[in-house]
């Protein structure tokens, strides 16, 4: 596999995921399932790295290229994951200009709310995770 | 006060984020104390910043430090703060893939791991305790509880995350708060 399509398909992953682990299913189709160029056991031991290490969970996308291509399959992985990261700022300059306006300043803030309210499960499903392993461990 | 530097905010970002396991908000809650603390951003801002990186596809709290770094030092600030959030993660699981480490044959590791999840979901509930908090105190208390009730009920019924957004986004756009006579 090409590096350009190594990246191509890393990021198409990247970008139509929202969350951390959101890509998994497109990555698993296009690698495991398509192409064959990874097993389902490298998938999981990726989805493992990433969240064994500290920073986003996203980060591993670069096992997944690194599985593939080696190093520079690594590099094409953490390029796919911070690609989408820089579409922010013109999202971030498009909202700031706009904010005086009253009904978009109250769509941004129900986005807040409703973000806030979507980060509770996401906080007990870590917690209920950790206790489950901290009990399974001992 | 005068924004940070680009050495400060690097600095900020590499240790706050790379120092949880389980997920980038924890991070982004270990910023926003930071960043609060010194002044440099206030929970508008913050608040702002949440819902940009949440509608931008990708990683959240890379989008989040894509953000944060522009609105102190612009592309230089954008680019410096993502590649401290993501490369030493980056080299760390290149490193366990290279060494095919079977991290969970180990108890303490795992031990460790679980520990460490224990406390970012700690912070992930903080950190939407930080969100909510300045709309309860509000003079909208009313419509936030209805905006978080719907939110809940609507990720509940198997929506999407980003179907939640984009539907209370539409719903806040519809109810702007009542002109003072």
């Amino acid at each position: 596999m090409s590096l350009a399509l190594l990246y191509a398909l890393l990021l198409k992953a990247t970008l139509t995921s929202f969350s951390g682990l959101g890509g998994l299913p497109q990555l698993r189709e296009d690698f495991v399932v398509t192409r064959q160029a990874v097993t389902d056991d490298q998938l999981s031991r990726a989805v493992l790295f990433g969240r064994s290490t500290p920073g986003p969970q996203g980060v591993y996308i670069v096992s997944i290229g690194y599985s593939v291509r080696g190093l520079p399959g690594a590099v094409a992985g953490w390029l796919a994951l911070v690609t989408p990261a820089f579409l922010a700022v013109p999202l971030l300059v498009l909202l700031r200009r706009w904010l005086y306006l009253s009904r978009l300043r109250t769509a941004v803030d129900a986005v807040i709310i409703a973000g806030a309210t979507l980060l509770v499960p996401s906080g007990v499903g870590l917690a209920r995770d950790a206790i489950a392993q901290l009990f399974k461990g001992g | 006060m005068s924004p940070p530097s680009l050495r400060a905010l690097s600095w900020l970002v590499v240790r706050d984020v790379n120092r949880t396991v389980g997920g980038g908000m924890a991070s982004i809650e270990l910023m926003r104390r930071s960043l609060g603390r010194r002044g440099w951003l206030d929970d508008g801002e913050h608040g702002v910043l949440v819902a940009v990186s949440r509608f931008t596809p990708g990683t959240n709290v890379l989008a989040y430090c894509a953000a944060l770094g522009w609105m102190h030092q612009r592309v230089i600030g954008a680019a410096v703060a993502v590649a401290g959030a993501s490369l030493p993660g980056a080299a760390l699981v290149t490193a366990m893939t290279a060494a095919v480490a079977t991290l969970d044959r180990w108890p303490a590791v795992r031990a460790v791991l679980a520990l460490a999840t224990l406390v970012a979901g700690g912070l992930v509930l903080s950190s939407a305790w930080a969100l909510l908090g300045p709309y309860l105190r509000g003079s909208r208390r009313g419509w936030t509880l209805a905006s978080a009730a719907i939110a809940a009920a609507l990720f509940l019924a198997g929506a999407t995350p980003v179907r939640v957004l984009l539907a209370l986004a539409v719903w806040g756009a519809l109810t702007p708060p009542r002109q003072k006579a």
